[in-house]
């Protein structure tokens, strides 16, 4: 806790913690001192020398920048007297000479704090009867940014940005004094996955999104705050729409998750919202071919044929996959359909990422993502966090870079974060299991970075880094990690709310509330509301669609959720859905899997209908309701309890606040959540805590175990590579598919080799490759990558045109034959 | 994979050693890379980014934030005239004109030969020899309008393979500023500075 | 330099030095350079200096071309390999804060050049030279309208007339003085009629309005329009901003377009006050020592000329815009 002290700020006293930044203390006592370069998430730099003010020294009063000075006791400050007054005007004249009168072309118009000041704190009339200087406008600085530079006022926010804050230093001042200019360099556009975030805070027009571009004014907007849905962090947006389409997302501070930052990916991931290809209706397929139908005749044929096969079979020959694209509502709700309505515990929000589900629920203690910043050190043993969770990465490289934390990341490949890494370890996927034998011994090489983990407080970002990697690798890591002194995990999974859809119960081993499928307590607790649950142990995604192949398994529902593009054994995905009797699916859109279903039902996305989820801290936000679905598209609850009702047992919602009430009863780690205290009092969403005396533990991660890790070591077949397969920000999910400015930027299929090995196969940078795995065989451009170790390639996962290769450890490469003429 | 020939290599290990931070030879392997090409190519900026640990787009900002790293093509000799306030006033403009005039090359330009670039410069720094200039940063002071062209002329009529400042000194100039009391062989090879530990240089044979 | 580099060095417990030479000065570089390769060979620099276990490396850094990287922090910001900004202060100042953020000592060369003198005279001889409020030499760097100019090292305590009459003889072919600069392009000027008989000291030149500064004194006659001269000098300034700050940045090169304008015939009456409205935006009071409301002194450099012309010749600038053209023809 700073000591306090107290300033004074135009004749009024006030209490700031001392060392604070004048101009964020008065801000803070409701004292607006204009400013342009300076921003609450950067360093000051003190160029724009807007914030200048009077402050009283005992060396006489001195006119400075606020922005640069720290309050001490006894500090006077005047923000608005006649010197700062005309200083102020005098900085707004000289940014207006050369500024071009483009407010009535300008994006920013309207919200535009260079407007607004000069409304405020300018002069008059600008004296200013020279040529403006001039520029070829607007160039384009990557396919989503574009550039003005006769609007850009030289705050430099933007170059900041992408240095100090995203690590992609791309944009830089070019040329000097009144020739300044921001630039690129030629052919090295600013594709950093952060692009997007100066134009939201560039204080001009000078930098336009052009997904936005032209498309409204802020004042026709109605704007509702929300959350981003795509990963596990849940950054803070705010969701701004006119006339019922979606326009555009920004991004909101809170200071637990995002920090006012967004991925580009969060930021114009929001297209597929308003894309054509939206379900409007329902569609029953009728000899092969889809037709639309009406609800009632839908929900009919969902009846007929998912009743009878579990009167016939029982609800033991039906699986659930889906749940974690939902919000928690809808995701209790499919967890409470499977289970007492179909009667079975084959239910899974995960598509094979891979992590034990109970590991994920319940792994404690877990650490806040703020908790990064008191760190001592952080691991990141995990997936390339800048590829899979920009904002967590955003916080990690906060974390290092301004406040001291020293990081060790382990990784088959070059990560984002390793330019700020202390230690960084590189492994052939297989062998991770023998690394961290070694690194928890400290053996050798390992005793330095052994060293430097042993400094608490320790924060563990653990996930899966690749879909290759063993999925017990994680849970050892985490073991390891909590080893360590003062140490807190998060386990890091990607998509979207499956953290909710796990509290939610949405998994075969767990219960609502993170309890353990069989605790009998849990049991009890749940079934004294839901009625008798089944008891027979409940397969994963994976035993799901083997069971639908092998026939144990009849019917599948699936809410949410692309098995056939998702899960890596693409093949299994496959032939599992089009060996099952019935499948019903509730979608957005006609995925690879959706077509092959037997009914479909159109669904709500987010920003359609009101909710909760849950990131990866276990915090609980709350997402909102600012456009209406497209044609019938229902909530997955109401569509779910639709069925239900068909099926002769009811779930009985009323509305999704109703259910967050229900949850608040049967989930008791949830009991303090409501749709009220998410609206009105927490801010920045409420920890669900984990460990908590009087819960439920579902997982309780144990020591290191030596043996268990020499018995998971795995190689490649012999005269095989060892393959990392691993997610980018953009691919062909179907998201990002109907996504179109981000579909664009997928990097598409190709395969990386150490340039070892592609010498010693005669391979070049370009050169097409043969890739053989188990599943499947592709030919791909080459690309050299020295991040990796030799004996490793590396393939993106999910890319437009390439099926996928599996999740098979081995991959067989060899150099592609010349394609003759 | 570098793209300069292993002596030029060499020289980059050797000034990136001066420093403790790698980041920190940016310029002078600007100047070595300026040496490479004639001048600052992208190319070049890319290969001194791959040296330093800089990414072009900063290699870029700090190449340009500086008046000598020329990002065009230049001529052999680049005639740079000071028109600053002590030049202005003992007639550093009429030197100037005289120079335009006697290479056909106008201000900031190159002529299409690749025989002449001229500049006007801000203060060289020699103001006691007013009016100075410079040919490939070799310094000739107190020099006359008539004088100029004529160092011109004996630029384009001889093409001197170096250009050495005590000789053109000799030949073309007037007041110093500053009286060495010693003349040096050493030489400009082309327009950037002639400093032997970033290689630019070329000894006279006496 | 290179004793006084070695002195200060080990007075400080210094290991690492730079010598930051301007592009510009290749001549002067090579000098440099070759002095120091001697040093090194006879063991005064490098690995255990003088047999004593205490490594000192020194090394030249060519500039590229930009006036800003004199200023100390600018300077401190090209060594880093950055744009040669100048750094806000607090906190940077280079004594806490310096090169690579370590505290750094940094001294034009002329002040680390007198260091081994005055070990060698001893302080009380040193301070005997000069005066006594401005002990020991001062190199003057006289040009412009003078018989002899040329670098002069001389002690504080003279007075102007005999700086300019004495010892640079003069104004060129007798004609009248005009005005000169006394310390580089960045003093407010001087004119006979107040100035000449002023003791050359750092605090007579402050009471009077102006300062030492680089020690440079250039000397207009009656020749010079005092309008371009003033455009010359604050295009200067303009050339070399940084570009950081607003004031500086826009505020220059505004004020040289509009002399640019007076000069060529198309200036206006209000002219002149906004010229000093403009200099009163970057440098408030017009006072002096400045007051700057840019991050470092380049920005209240380029208001001298403006104050000095306003003040001292503000007939020949209203005569400009009136006649649309220099009444000297």
């Amino acid at each position: 806790m700073a000591d306090l002290v107290k300033i004074t700020v135009d004749g009024r006293q006030i209490e700031v913690p001392h060392g604070e930044l004048v101009i964020r203390a008065a801000q803070d006592h409701g004292v607006y001192i204009p400013r342009f370069c300076w921003h609450p998430r950067m360093r000051e730099v003190g160029m724009c020398r807007m914030c200048l003010v009077e402050i009283e020294t005992p060396r006489g009063t001195i006119l400075t920048t606020a922005c640069t000075t720290t309050a001490a006791e006894g500090m006077v400050v005047h923000t608005a007297s006649d010197t700062a007054k005309k200083a102020q005007e005098g900085i707004l004249e000289f940014l207006l000479i050369n500024h071009p009168l483009d407010c009535p072309v300008c994006d920013k118009g309207g919200e535009c704090p260079l407007q607004d000041q000069t409304m405020a704190f300018g002069p008059g009339e600008s004296r200013f009867v020279e040529e403006k200087r001039h520029y070829e406008k607007p160039i384009p600085i990557s396919d989503l940014v574009f550039l003005d530079r006769e609007r850009c006022i030289l705050c430099a926010r933007c170059t900041r940005f992408a240095d100090e804050i995203a690590g992609d230093p791309l944009i830089e001042f070019k040329d000097r004094g009144n020739h300044t200019s921001v630039e690129t360099f030629p052919d090295l556009p600013f594709s950093s996955y952060f692009s997007g975030n100066t134009v939201q805070i560039c204080p001009v027009g000078a930098l336009t999104a052009s997904a936005y571009r032209f498309k409204a004014r802020p004042w026709d907007l109605l704007v509702v705050e929300s959350s981003c849905s795509h990963c596990t962090v849940g950054c803070r947006i705010s969701v701004e729409s006119s006339q019922n389409h979606v326009l555009r997302f920004n991004g909101v501070d809170n200071g637990a998750t995002n920090q006012g930052w967004l991925s580009d990916k969060c930021r114009f991931g929001f297209e597929f919202i308003g894309s054509e290809q939206r379900l409007r209706t329902p569609l029953v397929k009728v000899e092969g071919e889809f037709r639309e139908a009406s609800w009632a005749e839908a929900l009919d044929v969902v009846a007929d044929r998912l009743g009878a096969i579990i009167e016939e079979q029982g609800g033991d020959a039906v699986g659930g996959i889906g749940g974690a694209r939902s919000t928690n509502e809808d995701a209790y709700a499919f967890g409470k359909f499977m289970r007492t309505v179909v009667g079975s515990n084959h239910l899974d929000a995960r598509l094979d990422d891979g992590l034990d589900a109970r590991f994920l629920a319940a792994v404690s203690p877990r650490a806040k993502i703020a908790d990064l910043d008191r760190a001592a050190t952080i691991l990141v043993w995990a997936p390339d966090l800048k590829e899979e969770s920009g904002s967590l990465y955003l916080r990690v490289r906060h974390a290092v870079q301004e406040r001291g934390a020293k990081l060790v990341v382990v990784h088959p490949r070059r990560t984002g974060l390793d330019d700020r890494a202390t230690h960084k370890l590189t492994y052939r996927p297989g062998e991770g299991p023998a690394l961290l034998g070694e690194l928890a011994g400290g053996a050798g090489d390992y005793a330095k970075v052994l060293e430097t983990l042993s400094l608490g407080p320790v924060v563990a970002v653990v996930g899966r880094t690749g879909l290759t990697e063993q999925p017990q690798l994680a849970e050892e890591v985490a073991a390891f990690a909590l080893s360590l002194p003062d140490a807190k995990v998060l386990p890091f999974a990607r998509r979207s709310n499956v953290f909710g859809a796990l509290d939610m119960g949405v998994a075969p081993t767990l219960l609502p509330g993170r309890a353990a499928a069989g605790d009998s307590e849990a049991t009890g607790h749940l079934e004294a509301v839901w009625g008798p649950i089944p008891t027979q142990a409940g397969r994963d995604t994976m035993g799901i669609l083997q069971g639908l192949v092998d026939g144990d398994l009849k019917a599948l529902v699936l809410l949410g959720a692309d098995p056939v593009r998702d899960v890596p054994a693409a093949g299994i995905a496959r032939r599992g859905m089009e060996s099952a009797e019935f499948v019903v699916a509730i979608d957005l859109f006609l995925t690879d899997s959706s077509e092959l279903a037997d009914v479909v039902f159109p669904a709500e996305a987010f920003g359609e209908k009101e909710g909760t989820i849950t990131n990866l801290e276990g915090r609980v936000q709350k997402v909102n309701r600012v456009v209406t679905g497209p044609g019938q598209s229902q909530a997955d609850w109401t569509i779910l309890d639709d069925i239900s009702r068909r099926l002769g047992k009811p779930l009985g919602f009323a509305s999704a606040e109703a259910i967050s009430k229900e949850i608040a009863d049967v989930a008791p780690p949830y009991g303090g959540i409501s749709w009220e205290l998410l609206e009105w009092d927490a801010k920045e969403g409420a920890v669900v805590p984990y460990g908590e005396a009087g819960q439920p533990v579902a997982y309780r991660p144990d020591g290191v175990d030596r043996e268990a890790l020499a018995a998971m070591s795995r190689n490649p077949e012999s005269g095989a590579f060892a393959l990392h397969l691993a997610r980018t920000l953009y691919d062909d999910g179907v998201l990002m598919r109907n996504s179109l400015s981000l579909h664009a930027l997928a990097p598409g299929g190709a395969v990386h080799l150490h340039p070892a090995d592609a010498a010693r196969l005669g391979v070049s940078e370009g050169s097409l490759v043969e890739v053989e795995t188990v599943d499947a065989s592709v030919r791909l451009p080459a690309v050299i990558d020295p991040s990796l170790a030799t004996g490793v390639v590396y393939v993106p996962f999910n890319q437009p045109g390439i099926p996928s290769l599996g999740s098979d450890l081995s991959v067989v490469v060899a150099a592609g034959e010349e394609v003759s003429a | 994979m570098s793209l300069w020939p292993a002596e030029t290599q060499e020289m980059a290990k050797k000034l990136i050693g001066r420093y403790p931070d790698p980041k920190s030879a940016v310029m002078p392997l600007l100047y070595l890379a300026m040496r490479q090409d004639g001048y600052l190519t992208e190319a070049g900026m890319r290969e001194v980014a791959s040296w330093t640990g800089h990414t072009p787009a900063q290699v870029q900002s700090v190449a340009t934030f500086y008046g000598m790293f020329k990002t065009e093509r230049l001529g052999d000799y680049l005639v740079s005239v000071c028109t600053s306030i002590s030049c202005m006033l003992l007639g550093g403009d009429e030197v100037l004109d005289a120079v335009e005039d006697e290479t056909g090359v106008p201000h900031g330009e190159t002529d299409a030969e690749g025989l002449f670039s001229v500049e006007h410069v801000e203060c060289l720094g020699a103001c006691g020899g007013a009016p100075a200039m410079q040919v490939n940063y070799e310094l000739v002071e107190g020099s006359t309008p008539d004088q100029a062209r004529s160092l011109c002329r004996w630029l384009r009529e001889e093409r001197p393979e170096a250009v050495n400042t005590d000789a053109m000194q000799e030949q073309f100039g007037g007041r110093r500023s500053f009286d060495w009391a010693i003349t040096e062989d050493n030489s400009a090879v082309g327009p950037y500075p002639a400093f032997g530990p970033y290689g630019t240089l070329r000894r006279g044979d006496t | 330099m290179i004793e006084g580099i070695i002195v200060t060095a080990v007075a400080n417990e210094v290991h690492e030095a730079f010598v930051y030479i301007r592009g510009e000065y290749p001549k002067p570089a090579r000098r440099v350079q070759q002095a120091i390769d001697e040093a090194y060979a006879a063991g005064y620099l490098g690995k255990g200096i003088f047999g004593t276990d205490y490594d000192l490396d020194v090394t030249v850094h060519l500039g590229g071309g930009a006036y800003i990287c004199g200023e100390e922090t600018g300077l401190i910001n090209s060594l880093e390999g950055k744009r040669g900004e100048p750094r806000i202060k607090p906190p940077y100042f280079p004594a806490a804060k310096g090169l690579y953020l370590m505290p750094t000592i940094v001294n034009n060369v002329e002040t680390v050049s007198n260091v081994p003198h005055i070990l060698a005279m001893g302080a009380d001889d040193y301070r005997a030279l000069g005066h006594a409020d401005d002990t020991g030499t001062f190199l003057f760097s006289v040009s412009g309208h003078v018989k002899g100019p040329g670098n002069y090292e001389l002690p504080h305590g003279i007075t102007w007339r005999e700086l300019i009459f004495d010892v640079a003889g003069g104004i060129r072919e007798d004609r009248e003085l005009k005005a000169w600069i006394p310390g580089g392009a960045s003093a407010p000027w001087f004119v006979p009629e107040h100035h000449l008989d002023l003791e050359i000291t750092k605090d007579a030149t402050a009471k009077a309005g102006s300062m030492l500064g680089s020690g440079a004194v250039i000397v207009m006659d009656e020749t010079t329009c005092v309008v371009k001269a003033a455009e010359r000098v604050v295009r200067f300034f303009s050339h070399e901003s940084c570009g950081q700050c607003t004031p500086c940045r826009e505020g220059t090169t505004w004020m040289e377009m509009i002399l640019r304008r007076v000069e060529d015939g198309f200036g206006r009456s209000v002219d002149a006050e906004l010229l000093l409205d403009i200099s009163d935006n970057i440098s408030p009071g017009l006072a002096w020592p400045p007051k700057q409301t840019t991050i470092c002194p380049l920005g209240p450099s380029a208001v001298s000329p403006v104050t000095s012309v306003t003040r001292y010749f503000r007939d020949e600038l209203m005569q400009h815009i009136e006649q649309g053209g220099c009444p000297l023809g």
